[in-house]
Order: C-alpha cells, then sequence, then structure tokens
C-alpha cells in the first residue's frame, strides 16, 4: 500500500493539457513526419531551410532563456519551411522517398544501408527541386561518402 | 697394452639430418606474404575507420539540420502548455489579495516544468 493519499497512476484526461494556443498565436500546422521520412529529408531541409533555422537558432540564443515566447515566430518560418520541402518531394519523388525512408525505417536508420535506394532519390530531388545532399567538412580531395562507388560500410 | 683406438682413417660421418627434399618455398617468402597480407589488412581497416567517421559526420549532420524543427515545435507546444497555464491561475487566484503572479522561479527565464496539471477539475483528486 502506498503511504501517499494519492492513487498511483497517472490518468490522462488529468495529465493532459489539451487547451490550444490563443488566437493571437498565429497558427501552423505541425509538420507530423515521424523519425524516418524525417531523416530522408533532412538534408534537403537543410538544404532549402537554412537561413530560417539559423536565424531561429540564433533568436534562442540571443534571446537568453526566452526563447520559447520571444522565438514563436522565427518558430513558425522555420516549420513552414519544412513543411513546404517535405510537400514538394512528396508531389514530386514521392516513389523514392518512401522507398529511402521504408529502407531506413527497416535498416535502424543506418543511411549506409540505404544508398541503392538514396542515389535515385537524391537525383529526383535535385532534378525536380534543385535541392542538393552536402555534407558539410567533408575532408579535402575526398569523395563524400554518400557518393562513394564501393563503400566499406555497406551491410544491411 | 694393446688399447681400442678408432679405425684407420677415422669414423664415418654421423648421419643427423633427414635425407628428404625440402617442400614448398623459402621461408622469407612465407614471412613476406604473412607481412603484406597484414599490412593489406591494416589498410583497410584504416580506409574503414575513416569512412566510419564520415558516416558519423553524415549522421550528426542530418540531425543538425533537423534540431531547429524539432524545437520549434516543442517550444510552441511549450508556450501553449504555460499560457494555458496562466489562464488557469488567473481564473482560480486572480481575486486573492496578495497573490503574486506569474513564475514561481526568481527570474524572468521560461523553465519547462517538471509536472503537468489538467485543466479538469472534477478528475483531480479531492483532499482527504
Amino acid at each position: 500500500m502506498s503511504t501517499s493519499p494519492r492513487e498511483p497512476q497517472f490518468h490522462h484526461a488529468v495529465l493532459i493539457d489539451t487547451t490550444p494556443l490563443p488566437d493571437s498565436v498565429p497558427k501552423v500546422e505541425e509538420v507530423g513526419a515521424t523519425s524516418a521520412p524525417l531523416l530522408s529529408a533532412s538534408y534537403f531541409i537543410g538544404a532549402r531551410c537554412k537561413d530560417y533555422n539559423e536565424d531561429y537558432m540564433l533568436c534562442k540564443h540571443e534571446a537568453k532563456g526566452r526563447g520559447p515566447v520571444d522565438c514563436l515566430r522565427e518558430g513558425r518560418k522555420v516549420t513552414r519551411c519544412a513543411s513546404s520541402v517535405l510537400e514538394d518531394i512528396n508531389k514530386y519523388c514521392l516513389k523514392e522517398f518512401r522507398a529511402h525512408w521504408e529502407c531506413l525505417d527497416q535498416a535502424n536508420h543506418k543511411l549506409f544501408s540505404c544508398r541503392a535506394e538514396e542515389k535515385p532519390y537524391n537525383k529526383c530531388v535535385f532534378n525536380n527541386l534543385k535541392l542538393e545532399k552536402v555534407i558539410p567538412d567533408t575532408p579535402k580531395g575526398e569523395v563524400p561518402v554518400h557518393l562513394k562507388e564501393s563503400p566499406i560500410w555497406r551491410q544491411k | 697394452m694393446v688399447q681400442d683406438l678408432p679405425p684407420i682413417g677415422g669414423y664415418a660421418p654421423i648421419q643427423y639430418k633427414r635425407n628428404i627434399p625440402a617442400r614448398g618455398l623459402r621461408p622469407a617468402y612465407y614471412l613476406a606474404g604473412v607481412l603484406g597480407i597484414c599490412t593489406f589488412g591494416f589498410y583497410k581497416w584504416a580506409q574503414s575507420i575513416r569512412e566510419l567517421n564520415e558516416l558519423a559526420r553524415e549522421k550528426v549532420w542530418a540531425r543538425l539540420h533537423l534540431i531547429p524543427l524539432l524545437e520549434a515545435e516543442n517550444d510552441r507546444d511549450l508556450v501553449r502548455r504555460q499560457i494555458a497555464d496562466a489562464e488557469r491561475e488567473r481564473a482560480l487566484m486572480g481575486d486573492v489579495k496578495g497573490w503574486k503572479m506569474g513564475s514561481v522561479y526568481n527570474s524572468n527565464k521560461i523553465i519547462t516544468p517538471r509536472y503537468g496539471y489538467g485543466p479538469d477539475e472534477e478528475l483531480r483528486e479531492k483532499p482527504t
């Protein structure tokens, strides 16, 4: 028996607060994608939304602990931009995108296990959206790891 | 007195070595082969470590690109809860004299609450 008078349970209806944001804050639809599609699209989100992302992170850094309230506007821009990327990928490269993230889902999110799916996907996104996957700080004179012809690590 | 002496011309040489032909290559070649295979293995190993580092960088950047997105979503949720919390506080304690509204912390920062209290009065526990 518990020594506390409280029942030892978490009741959803008690603990989940469903009050929406007030109308004074503009609405934005959340992205709602799960981890595998997000990982699959992350480089393209980073490519298109770099300015918004950096603006948001700088805003939070400069807000000195007031970030969540002061940077709502920048945060909405970040979310809208990421949603636009996912929307465009779904529009133009749905087949390749789905093949890639489903592979990632099955392969424990290891990017090197899904190069066969990644290559046509990257190509399609580059042709249609003009977004390129670039890994920053790759050593000079080395082929980026996602473009290697015969990588050492490739098993499932 | 006659003594035992070696035969004239000395003893025949003792055969201590087996009289069979040597098989295979000279040992130096085997040593070179083993060293060569090992060198190749170490080379590939070093290459694979370099590739692993690159794969790690790829993964880290994939996550870095997603951080603002996830953080923005979480911040909106946090702000939503805080505003709802403040509204509830105002409704409950707004007309209590001497009650100070707002953060219980001695700072202006947004602090993620450790416990959430929901809006439903009926489901809350009655004090006994």
